[in-house]
């Protein structure tokens, strides 16, 4: 242990208690990753603060001894993005969790960083709102997480984004200064940019976040369809008629398969793939829509249609879908969740892209997807017992979102960069576009301490000036599109 | 500690909104997923530390966890794996062991138990006083003292009830040890209510303890003896459904063919004998006998060793929604432990009272006139903490309340203070 | 080679300027024309070797808008950047070069019966005005603002350096959102020389209620949006002096009529009509404009203040805009006196501030501006003056148009 974290460690507890601080081996290494179990690192120390005047103390601490800190909720991020630094301290805000205020006049709860995603619905569900993002892990995910990663969800086709829903953040800056980010403040939006910044820029330790008046009519549509081509034939036309879903999910066979093995979920039998439409909002216009998305599911080949308008049925519809990440542990040993976004026009090619992939590993891929808005989750399974099946597996994995790029799309969708999609970065970004950026990174982090080595490949100091480089974009320059 | 079991785990942290231990502290290692991973641990090669010993410790064995995992995990057998660890290697200290060492060889036994309760009768009378200085001695003493209830006269069961009506069945009962020394109007409103819906009713005499309360404490040795005993004495009753009214002996009592499964020959007389929750075995069953009306306002808390651990949550509500009169409320965070958990009330005070008053106040949120659960720990856990905060909760056994509106008994039957049942 | 023909050099149409090319008071030397990105980052170039101060503007609607530029030595003017580069109506997303008038994009999407759903004030407001100044109308209560619905953006720094973030994806979380950040950034971080939105269908129908404005009818049509009529818009105009204000709802959808007459009822408003009043989604003035920021909640409260603060000063200010998502814009006769502004502007700032509410002088005539603070405080004063200091350490890009160190 450096003479550094050797000091941290005596003086942390005492400005947070003994309870709050974990320096024995063993503990800490349960903290040695998040829902991304592929990259690990044990952090040196971890703190639990229950304030943000703690978190602004430890934060201080660490810049005065130059330590490296990450930032925590609920470690159900899937791209490393709260990896810890082995050298630094973990700041894992599972302790803030408190609902500060829900205050319906207003439609705004003020919550702190460790609260569920589900718990604000809850919190919100007496005065008729409830929160709009919803992750699929949005029963243990938690809303500081949710701001680090910008985090989606089924119904951020109609509802955005929690940059959408996010209207101002208390931060404890990477120097330790306590401020607040706000909608309503004049100037550059420093909020907007901060969320999805994945913690490079500070800690949330304060969110106050806007509730969505809970709809007259929400009506859920489960068709079957015998392949995934007809499914997305019929997404594209449900888009073409001008209707604008709450959300629009598609699984394939094997991704029903699994769901099917852990929750049995009761999808239609002999389905190739199922799409779940959700509309919601005043009756009259849902039912209209409704007519029309059912005569296009129809038109489009679904062999079976099931609606749902009761919280229970709708429950039963989505448990499948719900479910399908961790399910897929059910028919595979092992395996790697993608996130991926194409234009949604380009899923048909893209899904047979990746099919032909499969086939040429030999490597099983299980499709989940937000069709809706061309956010795929190719979930690539193998066995990590068989010699070589993990790196066929990353290989593939890493085709896919080659695939991705060449159709115009991105390398996360909602899952964030973090640790294990730097490297892409450079695939999607220029130098130029990724020194741009790192003056952002600059502004609030000059030393570069708060979740170093996320995100950025190859992070600058801030010292050194960005040069101006020339040169073709990078995948102008491969040949796989003429310009972004 | 089976690495294929663990190895299941994919770490998504679905769990963690389950668990109890999570709820309080917010900490890693005290939540499923932290423990699997200390787990994991150990079986690479680290030792069995203090520290790993006491996050197992922490944990309450609610099984809340288990329906919660989308990948399957068996955590329910993965923490009776290590618990058996733990006893074994984990060196606790004298007075640790003193204390485990004089549950265990109270609680399982009922005429030890029968024994037990005048001394706790002197406590409650003397509890004002003596309490601070239990809490000072040892806070687990002064959970025990606070805990027990008022020691009920004893109810003689007969060893054969015959059916009210048309015979549907004959069915077995288990009596249970605590269940049966502190709460034999449970039992005697198990069979009233099992004879009343038809059901020829065998109570064996003599009963011993089903093993529960050892295999949660990592005691399978000492299980499998109470396993094997029980199994034999509803061999020898004649009968090949046994119903059980407690929540943590239904759970264990339906596993017997792992716990012998050592043992092909026992596992084989495990498999051959029905082991059934009393609601769940009456929802199948179907009601027959008259419902009267009981109108109350019902709070039915899930006791977790029947909801997580079985599975059993729709039954018992069917059956008090079939009441007329009755209104069921549900309880907010239904689903989170009560802090009772077997032993662990006992073994964990600070953290058992905190998790009962968590369950005190949301309970008393919804404003019922009872609270029903299958559970006499539970309801035994629940009302003492509405106690500390000067609260009382009238409670009652799923079996009360069905037993009352079939023999028309009247609300106060039920809500009466000093009913000496849980 | 001085810097005019550097300039000339960079191969973009540059030519002087002249007198009408003054930005709120700061008359530029060159005025430069550039037709790509690639263009606008050469023009760039060539003003950072030689340290010119640099104003981009685009068609001209908000140039008194902020604080007037300390200095201007070249206008960029992206009048010719005005080409929609795609249109992937599959996908509901637009790719448009910054000098694209909002009317002309409006009017590509509308063929494809697509909308960008933000109202703009302005007639001639180009994309990458809108985008500088943050302008936003009535449906921002559905949709939200710009920086909304804007999912990718290529910028020109400074230093002529191109960056772009973001894609032509809806959803995407790769790096930063550099378009955030320069959305209400009014020229001071650098040029926006694209912009990527997601678009919405047309809606099939919409229709307007109307209601004279009282107190009632303000609170009524407010309470819309805790309803589950899902109104697209909640505005009201209080032309003030004695005129009797309005409040307007709008519905957008097949069933908008229906929805609208359920609204009226519980506003006690007309019955629907398809086209909107006349001061709909425009401001109450231009020469002295203030914007008012609230909680949905503090309206009410807002109202009061300002006509206390207006009582106090003896002026009679317009109001006009959103009930629910409670951004309101005031206008003040342009020949209101610099000590009447002087006292308004601090007392309402102040009654506003007390309920966590915000007051920014977007306008104001030049003699009163130079005594007002337009911005007020802000809780990341200092982090904005850090983000700025880093894109354009020469502080040549617009400078002093957001004061205080912004």
């Amino acid at each position: 242990m450096t003479p550094a974290l050797a000091e941290l460690s005596g003086l942390l507890p005492s400005l947070l208690g003994p309870d709050a601080v974990i320096t024995d081996p063993v503990r800490l290494r349960t903290y040695e990753c998040d829902g991304l179990t592929y990259h690990r690192a044990t952090p040196a120390i971890v703190v639990l603060p229950e304030t943000a005047e703690q978190v602004a103390a430890v934060v201080t601490e660490c810049v005065r001894t130059g330590t490296p800190f990450v930032a925590r909720g609920s470690g159900t991020g899937l791209s490393g993005g709260a990896l810890p630094r082995t050298d630094g301290v973990l700041i894992v805000t599972s302790r803030m969790r408190r609902v500060l205020s829900v205050d319906a006049g207003n439609r705004r709860a003020v919550v702190e960083p460790g609260v569920t995603n589900l718990a604000i619905t809850e919190a919100a569900r007496p005065y008729g709102y409830y929160y709009a993002p919803d992750p699929s892990s949005q029963q243990i995910c938690s809303i500081g997480g949710n701001v680090a990663e910008n985090s989606g969800g089924a119904h951020c086709l109609k509802y955005g984004f929690t940059v959408n829903h996010v209207l101002a953040v208390e931060l404890v800056t990477p120097d330790g200064e306590i401020v607040w980010l706000d909608t309503m403040d004049p100037g550059y939006d420093l909020l907007g940019a901060f969320i999805g910044s994945e913690g490079t820029l500070g800690i949330a330790t304060k969110i106050v976040v806007r509730l969505t008046r809970a709809p007259e009519v929400v009506t859920t549509l489960l068709a079957a369809f015998p392949d995934v081509e007809s499914g997305g034939v019929a997404v594209s036309a449900i888009i073409a008629a001008g209707i604008v879903p709450a959300a629009i999910e598609m699984m394939d066979a094997l991704a029903i398969e699994a769901a099917e093995a852990a929750v049995r979920c009761d999808y239609p039998a002999g389905a190739g793939a199922v799409l779940i439409v959700e509309l919601d909002g005043p009756g009259a216009e849902v039912a209209g829509q409704f007519a029309r998305v059912e005569a296009i599911c129809r038109d489009s080949g679904a062999f079976e249609l099931r609606v749902a308008d009761d919280p229970d049925r709708r429950a039963a519809i989505w448990k499948g879908r719900r479910s399908a990440f961790a399910a897929v542990g059910r028919i595979s040993p092992a395996y790697l969740v993608q996130d991926g976004v194409v234009p949604r026009t380009a899923l048909p090619a893209v899904l047979a892209g990746i099919e032909e992939l499969s086939a040429r590993y030999g490597v099983r891929v299980a499709n989940v997807f937000h069709a809706g808005d061309g956010n795929l989750h190719p979930l690539v399974l193998f066995d990590d017992r068989e010699e070589g099946a993990g790196e066929r597996a990353e290989q593939v994995s890493a085709e896919i979102l080659d695939l991705c790029l060449a159709h115009g799309g991105s390398i996360t969708g909602e899952h964030g960069v973090g640790v294990d999609k730097s490297r892409y970065m450079p695939k999607m970004f220029t130098a130029e576009d990724l020194d741009t950026m790192q003056l952002v990174r600059c502004a609030f982090d000059p030393r570069g301490l708060s979740n170093p080595g996320k995100i950025f490949p190859t992070p600058r100091l801030c010292g050194e000036a960005p040069g101006v480089r020339k040169g073709p974009h990078p995948l102008v320059a491969s040949g796989e599109v003429d310009l972004f | 500690m089976d690495p294929e079991l663990i190895r299941d785990c994919v770490h998504c942290g679905f769990c963690l909104p389950a668990c109890p231990t999570y709820a309080l502290w917010g900490e890693e290692m005290d939540s499923p997923r932290g423990r699997i991973h200390l787990m994991k641990q150990h079986v690479e090669g680290t030792a069995l530390t203090p520290e790993m010993a006491g996050h197992f410790d922490a944990c309450l064995g609610c099984m809340a966890c288990v329906p919660a995992c989308p990948s399957g995990v068996r955590y329910d057998r993965l923490i009776e794996q290590t618990r058996a660890e733990v006893e074994r290697s984990h060196p606790r200290s004298p007075a640790d062991r003193a204390f485990r060492a004089a549950v265990f060889s109270m609680f399982p036994y009922p005429r030890r138990l029968r024994a037990m309760r005048l001394p706790l009768r002197l406590g409650r009378r003397l509890g004002p006083r003596l309490q601070p200085l239990l809490e000072r001695l040892d806070p687990r003493l002064a959970a025990l003292v606070a805990l027990a209830p008022p020691a009920p006269r004893r109810v003689r069961l007969p060893g054969r009830v015959a059916a009210r009506g048309r015979r549907r069945a004959t069915v077995g009962v288990l009596t249970g040890c605590v269940q049966g020394e502190f709460f034999p109007g449970v039992n005697a409103a198990t069979v009233r209510v099992l004879a009343l819906e038809g059901c020829d009713v065998v109570i064996p005499p003599a009963q011993g303890c089903c093993g529960a309360l050892s295999v949660h404490s990592g005691r399978p040795q000492e299980a499998a003896r109470f396993a094997r005993r029980t199994i034999e004495t509803f061999e020898r009753a004649g009968v090949d459904t046994v119903v059980v009214n407690a929540a943590g002996c239904g759970s264990s009592t339906k596993e017997y063919a792992d716990l012998l499964s050592g043992d092909p020959a026992w596992a084989g007389r495990a498999r051959a004998l029905r082991f059934a929750d009393l609601a769940e075995y009456l929802a199948e069953l179907g009601p027959a006998a008259e419902r009267r009306p009981l109108p109350i306002t019902v709070a039915y808390h899930d006791a977790c060793h029947l909801a997580h651990a079985q599975g059993v949550r729709a039954q018992p509500r069917t059956l008090l929604a079939g009441i007329p009169g009755l209104r069921l409320r549900e309880i907010p965070e239904g689903a989170m432990c009560c802090g009772s958990a077997g032993t662990y009330n006992l073994f964990q005070p600070v953290a058992a009272r905190e998790l009962g008053d968590r369950k005190a106040a949301q309970v008393l949120t919804v404003a019922a006139d009872l609270l029903v659960s299958a559970n006499p720990g539970c309801t035994m856990q629940i009302a003492s903490a509405a106690r500390r905060r000067g609260e009382r909760i009238a409670v009652a056994h799923t079996a009360e309340v069905l037993d009352a509106s079939l023999r028309g008994l009247p609300p106060s039957a039920l809500l009466a203070p000093g009913r000496s049942t849980p | 080679m001085n810097a005019g023909e550097a300039l000339a050099a960079s191969g973009v149409t540059v030519r002087a300027a002249g007198p009408g090319d003054a930005v709120a008071g700061a008359s530029p030397r060159w005025v430069a024309l550039p037709a790509t990105t690639a263009e606008v980052a050469a023009v760039m170039g060539a003003a950072a070797e030689h340290g010119l101060a640099v104003v981009p503007v685009g068609g001209g609607t908000k140039l008194g808008w902020g604080d007037p530029p300390e200095r201007c030595d070249l206008l960029l003017d992206t009048r010719r950047l005005n080409r929609v580069l795609e249109h992937a109506a599959g996908d509901l997303v637009v790719r448009a070069q910054a000098g694209v008038t909002m009317r002309a994009l409006a009017g590509t999407l509308g063929t494809a019966g697509q909308e960008l759903a933000l109202d703009v004030p302005h007639e001639g407001a180009t994309v990458g005005g809108t985008l500088a100044a943050a302008t936003a109308g009535p449906r921002r209560l559905r949709y939200g603002t710009a920086r909304d619905l804007l999912i990718g953006v290529t910028v020109v720094l400074a230093d002529g350096t191109t960056a772009r973030s973001g894609g032509k994806v809806v959803k995407n979380v790769a790096g930063y959102d550099l378009g955030k950040l320069f959305t209400g950034s009014l020229g001071t971080l650098g040029v926006v020389a694209e912009a990527t939105f997601r678009l919405h269908p047309l809606p099939a129908a919409r229709a307007w209620i109307t209601a004279d404005a009282d107190a009632g009818t303000i609170g009524a049509v407010a309470a819309l949006a805790g309803s589950q009529l899902e109104p697209s818009a909640l505005e009201a105009d209080l032309p003030g002096a004695g005129a009797p204000g309005t409040v307007a709802a709008l519905f957008e959808g097949a069933a908008a009529d229906e929805r609208a007459k359920a609204a009226a009822e519980l506003v006690g408003a007309g019955a629907p009509a398809a086209e909107p009043p006349a001061w709909w989604g425009r401001l109450p003035g231009e020469e002295f404009l203030l914007e008012l920021r609230v909680l949905p909640a503090a309206v009410p409260g807002a109202l009061e203040a300002v006509a206390r603060a207006a009582e106090a000063a003896d002026l009679r200010p317009r109001l006009r805009g959103s009930v629910a998502s409670a951004v309101l814009h005031l206008a003040l006769p342009a020949d209101t006196p610099a000590r009447a502004a002087e006292a308004f502007v601090p007392a309402l700032r102040a009654a506003l501030a007390a309920h966590g509410g915000r007051l920014v002088v977007w306008t104001a005539p030049r003699e009163v501006a130079a005594r007002l603070d337009r911005w007020g405080p802000a809780g990341a004063a200092t982090l904005m003056g850090r983000v700025k200091e880093r894109f354009d350490p020469g502080g040549r890009m617009s400078p002093g148009r957001l004061r205080s160190g912004r």
